[in-house]
This record gives C-alpha cells, sequence and structure tokens, in this order.
C-alpha cells in the first residue's frame, strides 16, 4: 500500500499527468459530486417531510375534534364517542414515532396518502393542481429574466439619468408586496379597462396579468444583483480590448459582459422558486386561480397533515431541481467553474 | 346549521385596498350613500325572457366535501336535492317531494306521503324506503350528518316505510319545530345508492333529485352543475315546475372581494353572493340587490359564567351596558348589516321579541355602578381590581372563519368602550385550526365566546341553551350556562300545541337570557346577492338563505 501510494505520488510529481488519467480524474470527481448532489437532495426532501409531519402532529388542538368540526363547521368539543371511529380510521392514537414510520413508509413507495379533508388520494390531488402553478411560477421566472437582461443591458453602468432611473426602478419593484401589485393590476388593467379578464381561467390572457404580479418584484431583486456586477464587469480589461478590437456599444454589452453579470442573479433563481411559490398563494386568490397555493393554504388551516406534507415535499422537491438547473446553467454559461 | 367562513385576513388588506382605489381612481365628488340594508338596487331588465344559458355564479367559500352540516353544504343541496318540505316567503311549511302529511293526535308522529314517480338522477326511485335510509344514515353513529343530529337527535325516535310512498317519523316527545327544520338542505333526500358508496365517492360527487346535477367540482375553482332534464319534483313555493331554464349554472369560488365585485361589474359573472360592504352603494345602482338576514342566532358574545368575572350577573350586565353597539354596527357595516341587541335569537326569527333589542343600551353610569356593586373597584379611572385581581375578560372569536373584518371592527370598538368602564377586554383572534380543533372549547380557555348559529326556527334555542350535564352533554352551550328553568321553558315551547303558549315559551325564554346577559348581541348574520338585471328570477329561500337558480331566466 505504503509503496503503491509512494510511487503514484512520484510518477504523478514526475511526470506530466497523460489526458486519459486526468479525464477519469475528472469523471470520477464529477460522478461523486453528482452522487453528493442526489444525496443531498434526498437529504432535503426528507427533512422537508419530517419537519413538516412534525409541526402539524404537534401543533395543539386534536385532530379528530377538527375533522369533524370542519365538517359541520363548528367549533364545539366532542364526545369520547364521536371521536373514536375518527381515531381508528386515521391512526391519530398510534404513537408518534409510528405515525410518523407509516408515513415514510408511504412515502418510499410513492403513497403519499390521502387527503383528510378532500377524501382522496393526495398525489392526486396535487396533481390536479400542480400544473396550473408550474405554469404561473415558470411563466413569472422567464418573464423576470426578460425583464432583468432588456433593462440591465439598456440601463445599467451608464451615467446620468438612464442609470438612475434604471436603478430606481429596480429598488422600488424589488419591494412591491405581491398582494398589492396583484389588487392594483386587477382593478386597473381587469376591472376598469377590462384588458384582461378578471378571473384568470384557463387562457393565455388571463394568465398576464398573474404572472405580471410575481414577475415584477422578482425582476427588480434580480436586476439589483445583475447591475452591481454588470457596472464591475464594465471595468474588466476584457470589455477594453474588446472596445479596441471596435466592437459596437450594444454588443459589448449584450456578448461580453451581460454573460459575466448574469451568474449571482442565476443563483439567486434556485432560491427565487420558493419565493414565487409563495406568491402564488396570494396571486392564486386575487386572480381566482387554480393551484397548488390556495391549497396549501386550506390544507394547513384545516391541518390536513397528508396534504400539507405533500405539497411541501412537492415544492421542495421543484425546489431541488430548480437548483440542479442552476448548476448547469451554471457550468454552461461560465465553463471555468466546472474545472476547478 | 351553523357558521360560515367568512372573509380572510388578506381579503381585508385588499379591502382596503379597493377603498383606497376608489376612493383616488373615482376622485372625491362622488359622495357614497349606504345603502340602507333593505335596498332591492334596480329592476331586471324588461324583455324575453329565453331558455338555455349557463349562470356563471360567484360564490365565496369552498367547503372539503358537498353535503355536510355546514352552512356552505346548504347552499349546494339546494342545487342537486330535494327535501320533504319547503319554507316558502311567509316562513309557512309548504310541499316538495312531499305531497302532504299527517300529523297524530299526540303530535308524536308525522307521516309524511311522497309525491310519486320521482326518481333520483342515477336511476333510483325516491320512495319511502329511500327516504328511511338516508334518514337512518343522517342520525347513525357511523356517518351522521351533526346539523341533523342538532336538532333531531333528542326527539327522534324512528323512521318506518309504511308502504311504498308513505314515511313516518316518531317522536319521542312533541317536537313543533320539526316541520321547519326539515327545510334546511342539511335534510336533503340523497341517492340511498350513491349514499351506500360511502363517503369518499360521496365527497364530491353526490346523488340527488334536485333541479341540476352535480357534474364536475374543480378544486379551488368551481363546480359544474347541469341541468336535470327529468325534473319533476320542485317544491310549491318554486316560481315553475319542470326542469330548470338554463342548461348550466357555474358556481365559482372567488374569495377575494374585490375579485367577486369585480368579476360582476365586468361581467365575468352573472350574480355574486356577499355583496362587499364597501361595494353595496355601487351595487344598489347597477345591479338587483338581494339581503337575507338569517333566523336563529345572531352574532353575539357568549359570556362564560363558570369563572371571574363573568361568574357574577352584574358584571355580565356592566359590560353589556359599557358600549354603544349598536353605534359600533353602523359604522364597522356601513349601515348595510343591522344592529342586534337581542341575544338570543336574530330579527328574522319567528317569535323574536324586539323590546330585548335595546335591553342594554349604551349606560356607562349604570356599568359603573353595578361594577361599584359587585366589589370591583377603581381609583384612577383605569382598570378595575377586587381582591388585587385584575377586571380583565378574555374574547375569543375565530377571525379568519367567523368574524369578519367588520365584525372584528366591532368588537375592537367594544373593547375600548368597556375600558372606559374599567374593563380590560383582550381580543383574541383563533386561527380557523384553533378554532375548529377545539382549542377554545374547554370553559377554563376563555371568558367570551363569538359567533352564531342560523336557523329558521326559535327551536334553535335548545341547541344553544340545553344545560351541559353529565351523561347530557351539550358543547353548543357556549356560555356553560345551566339553568333548568330556561331549559324548560324552550322545551315547553318546543313541545306545546297552542301557539300562542309557544310564542309566549319561547319569549320567556329571550327573558331569561337576557335579564341574565348571558349572550350579548351585536349584529346578525347577513348574507346578499347582486344580480345582473339580465338575469331574472334568481332567488334566496328563506330556511339558510340558499340560492335558488332552478326559476332563473336570462332576458334577451
Amino acid at each position: 500500500m505504503t509503496h503503491d501510494t509512494a510511487d503514484t505520488t512520484r510518477v504523478e510529481t514526475t511526470a506530466p499527468e497523460s489526458p486519459t488519467t486526468d479525464e477519469r480524474r475528472r469523471g470520477l470527481f464529477r460522478a461523486r459530486s453528482r452522487l453528493g448532489k442526489v444525496i443531498s437532495a434526498v437529504v432535503v426532501l426528507w427533512a422537508a417531510a419530517s419537519v413538516t409531519f412534525i409541526l402539524q402532529s404537534l401543533a395543539p388542538g386534536n385532530r379528530a375534534t377538527l375533522l369533524l368540526n370542519l365538517a359541520s363547521g363548528e367549533s364545539r368539543e366532542r364526545t369520547p364517542d364521536e371521536i373514536a371511529p375518527v381515531n381508528a380510521q386515521y391512526g391519530f392514537t398510534d404513537p408518534i414515532w409510528r405515525q410518523y414510520l407509516d408515513y415514510l413508509g408511504g412515502l418510499v413507495r410513492g403513497d403519499l396518502g390521502t387527503s383528510y379533508q378532500l377524501q382522496q388520494p393526495v398525489l392526486r390531488v396535487i396533481g390536479d393542481q400542480i400544473g396550473s402553478t408550474l405554469v404561473l411560477t415558470a411563466g413569472a421566472l422567464i418573464l423576470a429574466w426578460l425583464i432583468v437582461i432588456v433593462v440591465t443591458v439598456g440601463t445599467a453602468g451608464r451615467r446620468g439619468p438612464i442609470g438612475a432611473i434604471g436603478s430606481l426602478v429596480e429598488t422600488v419593484t424589488a419591494g412591491l408586496p405581491h398582494y398589492w401589485l396583484g389588487a392594483i393590476l386587477l382593478v386597473v388593467f381587469a376591472i376598469n379597462l377590462g384588458w384582461f379578464p378578471v378571473e384568470s381561467g384557463d387562457g393565455l390572457p388571463g394568465l398576464v396579468l398573474p404572472v405580471l404580479t410575481l414577475a415584477v418584484p422578482l425582476a427588480g431583486f434580480l436586476g439589483q444583483v445583475t447591475r452591481d456586477e454588470f457596472a464591475r464587469s464594465l471595468d474588466q480589461p476584457f470589455v477594453l480590448s474588446a472596445r479596441a478590437r471596435g466592437a459596437r456599444d450594444l454588443r459589448v454589452r449584450s456578448r461580453h459582459v451581460l454573460r459575466h453579470s448574469v451568474l449571482p442573479a442565476l443563483s439567486i433563481s434556485g432560491w427565487a422558486i420558493g419565493a414565487l411559490f409563495s406568491g402564488a398563494v396570494i396571486v392564486e386568490t386575487v386572480f381566482a386561480r387554480a393551484g397548488i397555493g390556495q391549497t396549501l393554504v386550506t390544507a394547513a388551516n384545516s391541518r390536513d397533515i397528508p396534504l400539507v406534507s405533500g405539497i411541501v415535499i412537492v415544492i421542495a422537491a421543484v425546489y431541488v431541481l430548480a437548483n440542479l438547473a442552476v448548476d448547469v446553467l451554471y457550468s454552461i454559461i461560465d465553463p471555468r467553474i466546472e474545472r476547478s | 346549521m351553523t357558521i360560515g367562513t367568512r372573509a380572510r385576513p388578506r381579503i381585508a388588506l385588499a379591502v382596503t385596498i379597493t377603498a383606497l382605489l376608489t376612493i383616488t381612481l373615482s376622485g372625491c365628488g362622488r359622495s357614497a350613500p349606504t345603502g340602507d340594508g333593505r335596498s332591492t338596487g334596480v329592476p331586471a331588465a324588461a324583455g324575453t325572457p329565453v331558455t338555455g344559458g349557463v349562470i356563471e355564479y360567484g360564490h365565496e367559500q369552498e367547503p372539503p366535501c358537498a353535503h355536510a352540516g355546514w352552512i356552505q353544504n346548504a347552499y349546494l343541496a339546494r342545487q342537486y336535492l330535494d327535501n320533504l318540505v319547503s319554507l316558502d316567503d311567509d316562513s309557512k311549511v309548504v310541499p316538495w317531494l312531499a305531497t302532504s302529511w299527517d300529523i297524530s293526535p299526540d303530535r308524536r308522529s308525522y307521516t309524511f306521503h311522497l309525491k310519486p314517480g320521482v326518481r333520483f338522477t342515477d336511476g333510483t326511485p325516491l320512495d319511502a324506503a329511500a327516504v328511511k335510509s338516508v334518514f337512518d344514515t343522517y342520525l347513525s353513529k357511523e356517518t351522521p350528518n351533526s346539523t341533523v343530529v342538532a336538532y333531531l337527535g333528542k326527539y327522534f325516535s324512528s323512521g318506518e316505510a309504511l308502504d311504498r310512498y308513505t314515511y313516518r317519523i316518531n317522536l319521542s316527545r312533541p317536537y313543533s319545530p320539526l316541520l321547519t327544520v326539515l327545510t334546511q338542505g342539511y335534510f336533503g333526500i340523497q341517492s340511498p345508492t350513491a349514499l351506500a358508496r360511502g363517503p369518499k365517492a360521496n365527497c364530491t360527487a353526490p346523488v340527488g333529485s334536485g333541479p341540476f346535477i352535480l357534474e364536475r367540482w374543480e378544486r379551488n375553482r368551481a363546480i359544474t352543475f347541469v341541468r336535470n332534464p327529468d325534473y319533476n319534483s320542485a317544491p310549491a313555493n318554486a316560481r315553475h315546475q319542470g326542469p330548470a331554464y338554463v342548461d348550466k349554472v357555474i358556481w365559482k369560488f372567488l374569495k377575494d372581494p374585490v375579485l367577486r365585485y369585480g368579476s360582476l361589474t365586468s361581467g365575468s359573472s352573472d350574480v355574486i353572493y356577499n355583496v362587499p360592504v364597501i361595494d353595496w352603494a355601487d351595487a344598489s345602482k347597477r345591479f338587483q340587490l338581494q339581503q337575507y338576514i338569517t333566523g336563529g342566532r345572531p352574532n353575539t358574545i357568549s359570556l362564560n359564567v363558570t369563572r371571574a368575572p363573568f361568574d357574577d350577573v352584574r358584571v355580565r350586565q356592566a359590560f353589556a351596558f359599557s358600549a354603544d353597539r349598536r353605534a359600533a354596527v353602523a359604522a364597522a357595516f356601513r349601515g348595510v348589516v343591522p344592529f342586534n341587541g337581542n341575544g338570543a335569537l336574530s330579527q328574522s326569527t319567528p317569535d323574536y321579541d324586539a323590546t330585548l333589542n335595546d335591553a342594554y343600551r349604551h349606560d356607562p353610569a349604570t356599568a359603573n355602578s353595578l361594577l361599584d356593586a359587585a366589589g370591583w373597584t377603581r381609583s384612577d379611572g383605569g382598570i378595575r381590581t377586587k381582591d388585587g385581581q385584575k377586571l380583565t375578560a378574555t374574547l375569543v372569536y375565530a377571525a379568519d372563519a367567523i368574524v369578519g373584518p367588520e365584525g372584528a371592527a366591532v368588537l375592537q370598538d367594544v373593547a375600548a368602550q368597556a375600558r372606559e368602564v374599567g374593563f380590560d377586554i383582550v381580543l383574541r383572534p383563533a386561527t380557523q385550526s384553533e378554532y375548529f380543533g377545539g382549542k377554545y372549547a374547554p370553559a377554563d380557555t376563555y371568558d367570551g365566546y363569538v359567533g352564531y348559529w342560523t336557523s329558521p326556527t326559535p327551536g334553535l334555542l335548545y341547541i344553544n341553551w340545553r344545560q351541559r350535564l353529565d351523561g347530557s352533554p351539550n358543547p353548543n352551550n357556549t356560555s356553560y350556562y345551566n339553568n333548568p328553568a330556561l331549559q324548560q321553558e324552550i322545551e315547553s315551547a318546543n313541545s306545546t300545541l297552542d301557539p300562542a303558549q309557544q310564542t309566549a315559551h319561547y319569549r320567556r325564554a329571550q327573558q331569561i337570557i337576557s335579564d341574565e346577559a348571558v349572550s350579548v348581541g351585536l349584529y346578525t348574520q347577513t348574507t346578499s346577492m347582486a344580480t345582473d338585471p339580465h338575469l331574472r328570477d334568481v332567488w334566496i329561500e328563506k330556511s339558510q338563505g340558499e340560492p335558488v337558480f332552478a326559476d332563473a331566466r336570462f332576458v334577451r
């Protein structure tokens, strides 16, 4: 062993690595890093499921009472006679670790359980609702990026009023609360002007205002991050060299500088998916859209543990996938990352 | 029943925003007259009524399942179920599935003669056996309907199918409110074939014999009702017999008030439920308006008599005297929803005693002297004390489920005025899961509890005021007030034959509740609908305020 190691070390130090070894090493590194990512993804999902389960289980109030009262709209105490069959049906009186293991076992089998309130398999409830929310959040993310690119390339790093206005707009829009923006857009563009349907529905016209509501604050936030980086990149020597080669301003900005400056905003976009989901809760109510946000609020209000946990797991999964996608995009935009 | 879920907190924000927008967008020139609460808005458009079309209805709350004991369930039931009997606009019970009925001389059995030839929309014949099995199911231990149990549990003895079309209910003792009680959507007759599929299937696809069929339920969006083409069992008080005129009703869940009213003004909806108070004046100039003040218990504060400070009747009375509740309600609801000072019954309930509305007219001087007499003293005009204890009381209300933003404003006003006579009133908003989870059900968790219970009959008093006894618990008595004399008055009223005596008993019961100040009345539980002039004959029925679309027609 010792000899082998020493031998290898000697080989390595004395002769430059052959390309094949180098590539194999890099491949090994990549495989290991991918395995690591898969493991951390599984850990994130497990943690999301566990924390939700525990928080919901330990929340005050009796679950059987809650189920009965929600069904009848009452808020009264329930007699042991009333509670017993509900406890038996849902296993509420089983020890908590047992309920937890049952739940995890279901997860491994791909069974998220049955919603207490809706009496439907959780997977089906989520399946019915997630599409609408994904369209909304993906649309918002894409639109936010389009806004960021146009505004940044047009105004960032410019002295005088143009740069200042761009920066001001970003600062203001980044702070706009969704419920405020959504209500304003609804009242002005749907109710008063009638340009868009009041109820969002399924069609493309109905998607515009909800997507704008989510995209505008996000664009402001991403724009702020990009703008600073953009201004820094403009001072880099490669910009000077590009200009020296006779490149026009727009080309310098969009081809050379933009590529450098989007990286910080790109890494935030993974996080932004989570923020968009929470924004969707409000947007879906304001514009009467179906979706996972409304389902989550109703489920949390009624402590529908299987449904809440199921939705949290699905959102966590989307979040994990989004961050993996960000990693991939990162190394496409800046190949140095893969090499380092 | 029972309790309607109201606006959520974030909706309150949206309301504020509309308020701001209304001011900024419409300028300051327009004054906003407040509705008088009974305005009927504009008349239906003149023109030819046509058959067909789709009603887009903007409703508010979405229940978890179609049929249960909540008021939201009664609203839906009216569309796809028929009841044995119906309540007409004059609060008279009229035929529906039962074309006639006989009451035995001892008033302990009611024999219903059913209309022959009615079928559920799954083909099952609607006969006495079906009615029996439905009532037995609603009253069963395994799959009860809690509202059916609350009304009938202590009176129902048995149900019998005497022959194909004759069903009999046997009671353990006379129960005068029975027929009125049966008119509510909770008592609707479902197909026994469908019921036998179990709660899972019935949750979103119940089957009845009503004017519409529940075709599809898209969660968070809408329920689609299609016309039942074979409908032949409309109630006697329907505006027409036979199938509904329109092809479909899209029952949309528009929880946000800005959106809901906007959907009506923009034409996305033909009719909406719960017109926002802030839009009432505008709606009265553009739409047909209907307002329904529910009977039963109004929104009241039940005072917990089992512990200090409200274990002393003088302190309860002082609290009732301490605030100008009438003005608080008028301010918060902009005059749209009426004050209801009688804490036992709402003003639209039969045998309601209007004189009790002002039994505790705002009178800080009396409140102060009652508190002095009860031994609660103050030196500096601050919070009163007795034996080192502060005069503190915690009022619990379900902010997101029962008490909307306007109701919360009323409570804040009341709490602030009570402070002036030396009360320290702590308002505790409960979340929906805390509230329905029973966190505030035990007696030691609150001093006052805000709630309502919609009902077409004063017989409801029995549900709210029957004593809590070992072996016969009554969790609906939220004042924890056990008074055998009160229970006796209510039981006598429920069982007596003579209407005059019945009224006298119900009035004495209200008098006791008022004298003892165990329930402090605030405002009526009120629902409203605004309808486009081009849709006529949408109406609100009398038992629970259920919207009726079977007679509605578009005008061309």
